[in-house]
């Protein structure tokens, strides 16, 4: 028994001697194997779908394709798009438009009940906010860009402060106070408080006096003007300047443009695509190749009416004036119980096969009536008179009868209305920056509140950043 | 480096030839042939093995239950078969050795438990393994693994989110480790790892599958032998970084050594919504309507017809009109026909298995919808003569085929107004009256289309390079490939719209396809000495996966009956085109030391690297450490009769998570498929952040296991504690970052502690009559532990140090103010303003309290039924969470009618409005209150089965005759369509009922 334990130890002695040496040469094997592969083999390369950051700023193109996901983003949602922008839901809020659709968070807008947590504004903010990020990354990456020439960095830098600008011109305009993002730096960003709206407006124009600078060799007049150029940012600088009460240079800016560009004659043809007062239009996709402000704007049927132009600014219409018979239409349901009146500025729905419309967010006919303003403003009355009479002679009206500063005021005020109604939430803008929200609203619209002169921050971001506290008030 | 590979090898051979060469030369000079026969005491047992006890010489026995062994006259053959008690014997010079063995209740002993590098028994395992076998998971007719979990196993929860065919699961493994981010465990099915992750797209599944296709359903539950839930560290950390969230093994069934077996089943079901919502009938909703336009100050209007549109369903629509939309959308009978064949068999050297199976399941849709799949499974095994080489291949592929309307129809089976006009005209054509509703059914014309493949293969080879050291590796493939599409035809249209298919018909495809592999050689010594046991196990991992999606719509097309061609469009847009590419590897390795069967210890260890993570950060190392002492082997107990099995076993190990997705590390442009004036655009993928690493999950489980009566019962209680800290997830962010999220590391621990219990019994076991019982309850708890500075994060608002992750910030409804009539809330702050930032501070915890499950099986003769009972104490939202506000143009539950009219009325519902009411929307802020969260606990007789196996008309023939029913039952005080997930616009599981025949020859 003895003997054959000793016999088992020995064994199990020459086993495990054996089994060291296999055990080792295999653990180095394995152990090879591992640090060949493993380094390398957890490296991958990019997908086809992703380009990393500094290959984009690399190529001229795809700085481009950079700028173009702004553009199209801009036209599909947000505050500028024709879906769901300022166009239809600050015409409703103000005296423009009746909303008639079923949606809650829409029909909140229409009377001025906006809740905090109204998905639509939130959605606004958001994308707004992106857009600057992306207008950000763009300004970073071109400084950290070697094989760029220096003439392509200005053109794109250009366009993206002019970005920056117009993303932040529309949401202290809506918002009241708001933070200015100038950089990706998300750890600043996340805890960013709010700016003055003074502040935030001469932020804005100092993002656009130096776009026009790196864009001023940028001609959009010749092409389809589809992306933004010089004159793009002057027409936004002009109307800043008009907006910060800076007269002479409002004066200025819009004569620049007026000398470039000229009105179209009939007013039939001011929202094609070919019109030659656009000084910046959207251009539609592939599908639909028309307009989403034909495609919300227009009543087809009745019920199914969702905008149709409010009785108040039906009456501001001057009798025999062009605009409503060629801007303005009308519809009745099958009883003729009811009749709608609709903005009929873009007439190609998405229906259309042939692409005939752009949305257009800068017009000229908008410059004439801010230099008529500022020279009102600068007591240069008959400059005024004959810019506002410029646009009343298109439109078949005579001339104004106004021959006072504060009659012409109101009249350029007024001309706006009928001019720019159903673009951009033009009307409540104007109201808004003339004091004129209270005394205009209080009677048309039942729950109307002064503090409703802003919309309120999204509640869900003032509790991801309290920095953004406190809420407008009235919230 | 093959160079080098095949020069080891040689040496390896030699070596080990000279080896065996010595050993055999000792032992042929004593040789005795030794023989006999197996049997249960009645009839011979097949396939169980014969084996020379602490060697590796063996045998199988083959039809007859008989064996022929060579052996030395000294030799102890060891016997043993799957669910019967191993015997030991020694040969002491005998040459016919017949064995009888015994059943074993429990066979804790025995039966292998898959804990995916290695095995072992209930006996001697040190963590934490739950597990379903095919015995259970056959009883029930369900069409996705996880839906087989139910219920069944403790520490598990699993909820089923769509009754739609096709739809997926949520499954979450002792609770919720991470702020942000998933629960899903790791799923390995035959040793190849399967991405739970859905490829569907949104943008054509939806709206009918939220996008989320569960790839689970590609395995057709009847293949399956066992499913085993790791759970502790012990288990799982062996897994390293995929582990945290536990990890889910899928066994496929093999064949069996005897005579080839074809057997038959096929079944019929019908499955039915189980709970209708009770809504208002057309009298209640009109009455109601019509007050809630007066309230809302709009009485004027109601009689002029300038403003019927504004209320057709008051003023055009027939008044007397009703429809049960329930019955007429969700109301229908699923059939599901199911035939499988399957033929096994084999002798004890080679098994295989052949089987497939076809499903065909319409759903309770109106319309022609349904869902098939097909599946094959094959396994071969093959040992060599004397077992040194063992070859096993498997593969299971499956096509799934899915034709569905576009959309769920329970939302508007829940709110479409009771009088809205019918949904055919005369002709037969969808009804618009007039422009006035949206037709429901027009969904039936857009089409959802999917066609799924998949395929997962695997090989597993193992060579003894000597009798105690193994060589093995498995060798995996993957493949799922999803295509499917999605029409919007313009005849899904009002006419009166004026679309044509040019300007609006369009189609939706996605094409997506995964791919992976694996590759994990192993080498495993195993050596016992006369009281210690050693096993270690040492290995590799490589694996790669890639993706791919390719998402395209096409428009303009010139009539309908073309949509489906994307080569008929006129324009062809491509939405997405993306692929990825995941690579992983990671070396492994265990030691499990068993010192006297008392004392047992179990060392894991993984080192991973994966692609997920940036350059100096792929490598991250875990492991952890299980002991178990079988108290029960102690001299104080081995002669109790109470205490047949005694076991205390505790293990800490941490685990990783690297479910994060692809590519986050680096600062990348997103190429879409837009363009702006033809130029595509490039859109910032996002924040990035390069320094992400791995988090940690630190486990910590200790558990006693009893068995008591001779195994009559077993216990097995737990108690856990899993600690995540440095969390990788999402960050949240405030929208002037440009982004909502960050992938990062996250300074905030998240505790899961609970307690498990888990019981089964034989409570009657005699020749007829067998009773036994099982019974499982888990009570888990969640925990924020630490948040450094929550109030000033991003995460200020959701979570609150101390309490769980899955609590919801509401509102505190204080019913309806009886002189006002409307909801009143809780004012915080005292400013007069309910607002989300101040006043949401009543939080309820939506976790479970305890769940788990209870089953019967009793058989007498040849009858067997069984029962079995799921159940949760739960909060959840109730319908107050859908609909809080009577007079809205569509339908709610009747609870609505029940409101306040006038001053002094004490009621639950405030006055009723027509939609057009100012001021503050209370009806949204009751949604988000206290009142729109509770009870939601349920006892639910998950599954019953009753079985009857014909008594045998000829040797060969075994005929099974089965009713089963799932989901039959629910008790609860809950009134929506169904507690366990808690929603308004998805079909709520089937109430299923099966009727089938098992026929083998």
């Amino acid at each position: 028994m003895k003997i054959k334990h000793n016999r088992d130890i020995k064994f199990n002695k020459k086993l495990s001697m054996n089994m060291c040496n296999i055990l080792n040469r295999w653990t180095l094997f394995f152990f090879v194997m591992f640090s060949l592969g493993c380094s390398e083999f957890v490296i991958v390369d990019a997908p086809k779908n992703l380009l990393t950051s500094d290959i984009v700023f690399k190529d001229k193109s795809t700085v481009e394709s950079a700028l173009a996901n702004i553009y199209y983003k801009m036209r599909e949602k947000g505050m500028v798009s024709g879906d769901f922008g300022l166009t239809t839901t600050m015409g409703t809020y103000s005296d423009e438009l009746d909303y008639f659709g079923s949606d809650t968070e829409y029909q909140n807008l229409y009377h001025n009940n906006v809740m905090t947590n109204n998905t639509k504004i939130l959605g606004w903010w958001n994308h707004a906010y992106n857009l600057v990020y992306s207008a950000n990354d763009i300004i970073e990456g071109l400084e950290n860009s070697e094989t760029l020439s220096s003439s392509d960095k200005q053109i794109f830098l250009g366009q993206s402060l002019f970005v920056r600008a117009y993303i932040h011109y529309l949401l202290t305009n809506i918002f009241g106070d708001i933070p200015y993002i100038t950089s990706t730096d998300y750890l600043e960003n996340n805890k960013m408080s709010r700016m003055s709206i003074s502040e935030v407006n001469s932020q804005i124009i100092t993002d656009l006096v130096n776009a026009t600078y790196f864009l001023k060799d940028i001609n959009a007049i010749d092409g389809e003007r589809v992306w933004p150029g010089y004159h793009a940012a002057m027409a936004l600088l002009a109307r800043m300047y008009l907006y910060n009460e800076q007269w002479e240079l409002a004066a200025s800016t819009a004569t620049v443009l007026i000398d470039k560009y000229s009105l179209e004659e009939d007013v039939n043809d001011v929202f094609l695509k070919k019109s030659s007062e656009t000084i910046w239009q959207l251009k539609p996709g592939e599908h639909p190749r028309n307009t989403q402000e034909a495609n919300q704007l227009i009543i087809r049927n009745i019920p199914g009416q969702k905008y149709a132009l409010s009785n108040s600014l039906l009456d501001d219409f001057e009798a025999g004036d062009l605009r409503y018979a060629k801007w303005v239409d009308s519809i009745s349901d099958a009883e003729n119980n009811i009749t709608l009146y609709y903005a009929n500025k873009y007439k190609a729905n998405f229906g259309e096969l042939e692409s005939l419309e752009y949305s257009i967010i800068f017009r000229l006919a908008e410059q004439y009536l801010i230099r008529a303003e500022a020279m009102a403003n600068l007591a240069n009355k008959a400059a005024a008179q004959q810019d506002l009479n410029t646009i009343r002679n298109r439109a078949g009206l005579p001339p104004t009868p106004a021959n006072t500063v504060n009659d012409l005021l109101d009249a350029i005020l007024h001309e706006r209305r009928v001019e720019l109604f159903a673009e951009h939430g033009q009307r409540w803008l104007d109201l808004k920056r003339t004091g004129r929200t209270h005394e205009t609203l209080k009677d048309l619209k039942p729950y109307w509140q002064t503090t409703d002169v802003h919309l309120p921050i999204p509640e869900a971001e003032l509790e991801l950043n309290r920095n953004l506290q406190p809420q407008n008030d009235g919230y | 480096m093959i160079k080098n590979y095949k020069s080891v090898r040689r040496r390896r051979i030699f070596v080990s030839c000279l080896f065996f060469l010595s050993v055999s030369l000792t032992l042929s000079a004593q040789d005795l042939l030794v023989s006999g026969q197996v049997t249960d005491g009645q009839l011979p047992i097949s396939g169980a093995n014969v084996l020379i006890k602490n060697t590796t010489n063996g045998v199988v026995t083959d039809f007859d239950g008989r064996y022929t062994i060579t052996a030395r006259p000294t030799d102890t053959l060891q016997i043993s078969y799957l669910g019967y008690t191993t015997l030991t014997i020694p040969i002491n010079n005998h040459s016919t050795i017949n064995v009888t063995l015994q059943e074993d209740a429990t066979a804790l002993g025995e039966v292998q438990i898959n804990a995916g590098y290695y095995s072992t028994t209930d006996r001697e395992k040190t963590g934490s393994i739950a597990r379903i076998t095919a015995k259970e998971i056959e009883l029930q007719p369900v069409n996705n693994p996880l839906g087989a979990m139910q219920g069944y196993m403790s520490g598990v929860n699993i909820v089923q989110n769509t009754g739609v065919p096709g739809g997926g699961y949520d499954i979450q493994i002792r609770g919720k480790n991470f702020i942000n981010g998933g629960t899903d465990p790791l799923f390995i099915v035959d040793g190849v790892p399967f991405s739970s992750q859905s490829l569907g797209a949104t943008e054509v599944s939806g709206l009918i599958l939220r996008g989320n296709i569960s790839p689970l359903n590609s395995i057709n539950p009847n293949d399956i032998e066992s499913i085993e839930v790791l759970k502790d560290a012990d288990a799982t950390a062996i897994y390293g970084s995929r582990g945290a969230n536990g990890v889910v093994l899928i066994t496929s069934k093999k064949g069996i050594v005897g005579k080839t077996q074809l057997q038959i089943d096929f079944s019929n079901s019908l499955g039915q919504v189980s709970n209708f919502v009770e809504l208002m009938n057309t009298e209640q909703y009109l009455e109601v309507r019509r007050e809630g336009i007066i309230n809302d100050g709009f009485e004027a209007y109601l009689d002029n017809p300038s403003f019927d549109f504004a209320w057709p369903d008051l003023k055009t629509w027939d008044q007397n009109r009703y429809t049960d939309w329930q019955k007429e959308l969700i109301g229908g009978n699923a059939h599901r026909r199911n035939a499988q064949l399957r033929l096994s068999g084999g002798n004890p050297q080679t098994r295989y298995l052949i089987s497939a199976a076809h499903q065909n399941e319409s759903t309770v849709f109106p319309g022609k919808s349904n869902y098939k799949k097909t599946s094959v499974h094959n396994n071969i095994n093959h040992h060599s003569q004397g077992g040194k080489f063992t070859i096993n291949l498997s593969t299971i592929y499956t096509h799934e085929k899915n034709s569905l309307p576009q959309e769920d129809f329970s939302y508007s089976a829940y709110t479409l107004e009771p009088n809205a006009p019918k949904l055919y005209n005369e002709v037969g054509e969808l009804n618009w009256e007039n422009n006035s509703w949206d037709n429901p059914l027009a969904s039936l014309l857009e089409e959802y289309r999917a066609n799924i493949n998949s395929l997962n293969a695997n090989t597993y080879i193992s060579y003894k390079l000597m009798p105690n050291l193994e060589f093995k590796s498995s060798l995996g493939f993957n493949s799922y490939r999803l295509d499917s599409f999605k029409t919007l035809p313009s005849s899904a249209t009002n006419p009166a719209l004026g679309f044509i298919p040019q300007n609006y018909s369009n189609l939706t495809t996605n094409a997506s396809q995964r791919q992976s592999w694996i590759v994990e050689p192993q080498l495993q010594w195993k050596h016992q000495w006369k009281k210690i046991k050693l096993d270690i196990l040492f290995g590799t991992t490589f694996q790669k996966e890639t993706n791919k999606q390719l998402v395209q719509k096409g428009t303009g097309y010139p009539n309908n009956s073309l949509l489906r061609n994307l080569a008929a469009a006129e324009i062809v847009k491509v939405q997405r085109d993306m692929d990825g590419e995941y690579s992983y590897t990671a070396v492994f390795g265990r030691i499990n030391l068993n010192l006297d069967e008392r004392y047992i210890l179990n060392l894991t260890g993984r080192r991973d690297g994966s692609s997920r993570f940036g350059p100096g950060r792929q490598f991250g190392n875990f492991g952890a450490v299980g002991i178990a002492w079988v108290f029960s082997e102690e001299d104080i107990f081995k002669n109790n009769t109470i205490l047949s099995f005694g076991k205390f076993r505790a293990s800490y190990g941490i685990t990783g998570s690297d479910n994060i997705g692809d590519y986050k590390f680096l600062n990348t442009y997103n190429i879409t498929g837009y363009d702006y004036d033809g130029t595509t655009a490039l859109q910032p993928t996002g924040i990035f952040n390069p320094i992400f690493g791995w988090e940690s999950n630190k486990k910590l489980e200790t558990a006693i296991e009893l068995a008591l009566l001779k195994d009559r019962i077993n216990l097995t209680t737990s108690w856990y504690r899993n600690k995540s800290s440095n969390q990788l997830i999402g960050i949240p962010l405030a929208a002037t970052t440009g982004f909502s999220q960050l992938t990062g590391n996250f300074d905030a621990t998240v505790e899961n502690t609970g307690f498990e219990m888990d019981i089964q019994t034989v409570n009657l076991k005699t020749n007829y009559l067998k009773w036994s019982t099982s019974f499982n309850i888990t009570l888990p708890e969640n925990k924020l532990v630490k948040f450094d500075d929550l109030e000033n994060s991003t995460f200020a608002n959701r979570y609150v140090i101390g309490q769980p992750l899955t609590i919801v910030k509401l509102y505190h409804a204080l019913g309806v103010n009886p002189e006002t009539g409307i909801y009143q809330f809780k004012d915080y702050n005292g400013d007069g303003n309910i607002s989300s930032l101040a006043d949401r501070q009543w939080a309820k915890d939506l976790a479970p309290e305890f769940y788990g499950g209870f089953g019967n099986t009793l058989s007498y003769g040849n009858l067997t039924l069984n029962v079995f009972f799921q159940f949760k104490k739960q909060q959840a939202f109730n319908l107050m969470r859908f609909s809080t506000i009577p007079g809205y143009r569509r339908n709610a539950p009747v609870d609505l009618f029940d409101r306040w009219q006038q001053n002094g009325d004490i009621k639950a519902i405030q006055k009723s409005s027509g939609g057009f009411g100012m001021g503050v929307d209370t009806g949204s802020l009751q949604q988000d209150s206290s009142a729109a969260v509770s009870d939601a606990s349920f006892i639910r007789l998950r599954n019953i089965s009753l079985n009857y196996k014909v008594p045998q008309i000829s040797n060969n023939l075994d005929i099974n005759v089965y009713l089963q029913g799932q989901n039959l039952l629910t008790f609860t005080n809950y009134k929506g369509p169904d507690p366990e997930y808690p929603s308004y616009s998805r079909l709520p599981p089937l109430r299923q009922f099966t009727l089938g025949m098992k026929i083998a020859f």
